[in-house]
């Protein structure tokens, strides 16, 4: 399911490859590691309302929906009038998010590489 | 389980602990065993890496992600050997004299926590950055305040040697920072204080402390074999942050006639904005927070501050999801950004509490107050932006993703009160305060206003939790303030404290 709409929260390029797939699961299966039983428990059953709740306006759960259809179901539960709805796809949301941008490789293709020594960076560009 | 006897058991090694092991540590010297307790490890320099996620995944409590109990908000801590000093970015500021006065607990005096900041920024290194050492990120909000006439000052930062990593928030990887892992604690063992670090506290008896060692995958092993241990003490110091110490008095027998404890939470909750720039810009190198603006912290509620998160922080800040958020994500290195941070007030409402498994449940509502402060605070940061020159902004209350410099003058119009949707913006705060706050009796409070627990006289706490009200400014100073009267009382009363073991 969660690979399912990966792309649509961050949209690539090309399609995920096996290895980026397995890199974002492992990240979003070690968060899920620290949290509470009762809490991984809730996250497995907004899992499941996030599949099926779509079936009653497309008659199709989220997994099988075209790209704009996940947009629009995904906007909806976004924005629903329910905190615990919207806190739910928050959530999802932020996995997401974290498998992909928490890993390394990721922050060099977006223009981010921190170095150790910052301010020689930032001293080197000042004289240019 | 394994029993132990000490002479004083800290719980807790952080901005409190830290300092209380440093100003007991002399007692040592007299024979006095005392031992720090810290629930984190103690990392080896290599293994300061940097990387977001291992990082926030070694020193912080889960991750940083603890979430409120209705999940609007998260709040980091950290959980480290010096605690949270081990991932905040070393601002340095002494509280005010109307704050102390809007605390209102008699026997604390602005001038004598002034007297103590002014200890620790010394202890600290507390020094203004160079001008050459200060990015754009930082430049940028300086200009754009001073455009708008919003008053904005430079941080005090506790560093020594800095090379600008810019990833404090992650433990320095050059060991720059000046927190209590780098200063107090060292000399605290250099002295003969214990600090046992993979140990967390169960629970506290009467003059005793029951506390698990766990096996931990990094870090140096601890000075305790693994399981569990329970350690008999004269004193008892609790300093496991405004989370960790309710939660603890709670779960210990202790908390029976003490209804105030855990209660009167605050935490200064946050938001992060961020604005695009049509160029790019130095922000992810060089300190990531060098200026402040709370020029509307009386008449809005909120502060402003420099900030430069990573990619996964960045992306979980920002609203929404899809094509427009890929792209701005895509400008790492042309974002400029802001944290907001609202003052939040003390309500009994805002609480830890226990879960079913012991462990800490927050429970916070927003005011409306708080929340009129946030979306205030947004549209002066979109203000700041544009008048610093950038291309477009997102405010995660927006009615839209982009605000475009083209749109500046319909801000209020764009960033609407009723944008600020919970569940849906991200809400951090990295403040925690309150919940064992000081005061005159057990009705309202949990402390004296030298940290003893009401009715308790061995049990003493020392971190921010003592807090009243929050700080309005970023509080370790006066956390090192508050826990350095702790440690004089402990010391003052260490004889009776001695003599009075049941």
């Amino acid at each position: 399911m969660l690979l399912a709409i990966a792309p649509r929260i961050t949209p690539r390029s090309e399609p995920m490859t096996p290895a980026a797939a397995d890199a974002l699961l492992a990240l979003v299966d070690g968060t899920l590691a620290s949290r509470t039983p009762a809490m991984r428990r809730q996250f497995g059953v907004f899992l499941l309302v996030l599949r099926w709740l779509p079936c009653l306006r497309y008659l199709r759960p989220l997994d099988r929906l075209d790209g704009a259809r996940q947009d629009a179901a995904l906007r909806w539960f976004q924005g629903h009038p329910l905190q615990i709805i919207r806190g739910g796809f928050w959530g999802v949301r932020t996995l997401l998010l974290l498998g992909h941008y928490g890993q390394p490789a990721v922050g060099a293709s977006i223009g981010y590489t921190p170095s150790t020594d910052g301010n020689a960076v930032l001293h080197a560009r000042a004289r240019r | 389980m394994r029993e132990r006897d000490a002479d004083i058991v800290i719980i807790g090694s952080g901005a409190g602990g830290g300092t209380v092991a440093r100003e007991l540590a002399p007692l040592c010297a007299q024979g006095v065993r005392i031992v720090a307790l810290e629930a984190g490890p103690k990392l080896r320099p290599e293994e300061f890496t940097g990387r977001e996620v291992e990082m926030a995944r070694r020193l912080y409590s889960e991750e940083g992600g603890f979430l409120t109990e209705d999940r609007s908000m998260s709040i980091a801590f950290g959980r480290a050997y010096g605690g949270s000093t081990v991932v905040y970015t070393g601002t340095s500021l002494t509280i005010t004299e109307p704050t102390v006065k809007r605390w209102g607990v008699a026997g604390l005096e602005h001038a004598d926590l002034l007297a103590r900041s002014r200890k620790y920024l010394a202890q600290n290194r507390v020094h203004l950055l160079p001008d050459d050492d200060i990015n754009d990120n930082n430049r940028l909000f300086e200009q754009g305040c001073r455009r708008l006439g919003y008053r904005v000052e430079q941080f005090p930062l506790n560093l020594d040697g800095c090379r600008g990593a810019g990833l404090c928030n992650l433990g320095c990887p050059n060991g720059a920072k000046m927190g209590t892992h780098r200063v107090q604690l060292p000399e605290a063992e250099r002295q003969g204080v214990t600090v046992v670090t993979n140990c967390q506290v169960d629970r506290i008896e009467e003059r005793a402390v029951v506390a698990t060692v766990g096996k931990a995958a990094v870090g140096e092993p601890s000075a305790w074999e693994p399981g569990e241990h329970r350690v008999r003490a004269k004193a008892v110091v609790v300093a496991g942050g405004a989370i960790g110490s309710p939660a603890l008095l709670l779960r210990s027998p202790i908390s029976q006639g003490l209804p105030a404890l855990g209660r009167y939470f605050t935490c200064h909750p946050a938001l992060i904005l961020v604005a695009q720039h049509d160029a790019p810009i130095t922000n992810y190198h060089g300190h990531p927070k060098s200026f402040y603006c709370d020029h509307f912290a009386d008449s809005e509620g909120f502060l402003l501050e420099t900030c430069m998160y990573f990619p996964f922080t960045t992306a979980k800040s920002l609203t929404g999801f899809g094509v427009e958020h890929a792209r701005m994500m895509l400008a790492m290195d042309r974002l400029q950004m802001i944290l907001v941070l609202a003052i939040d007030p003390p309500d009994a409402g805002n609480r830890v509490m226990l879960g079913t498994d012991g462990q800490p449940v927050v429970r916070y509502r927003f005011t409306d107050g708080v929340r009129r402060s946030l979306v205030q605070a947004m549209r002066a940061s979109a203000r700041i932006f544009f008048a610093a020159g950038a291309a477009r902004v997102h405010a995660p209350a927006a009615r839209q993703f982009f605000i475009e410099a083209s749109d500046a003058g319909r801000i209020d119009e764009l960033i609407p009160f009723d944008g600020l949707t919970l569940g849906t913006v991200t809400i951090s705060s990295a403040h925690p305060m309150g919940g064992c706050r000081m005061g005159t009796g057990p009705a309202d409070s949990v402390t004296d206003a030298w940290g003893r627990v009401h009715g308790v006289p061995w049990l003493f706490v020392a971190d921010g939790s003592l807090f009243p009200r929050c700080a309005e400014i970023n509080p370790y100073v006066t956390i090192m303030a508050l826990a350095d009267r702790v440690a004089e009382r402990v010391r003052t009363e260490w004889p009776h404290l001695k003599a009075s073991r049941s």
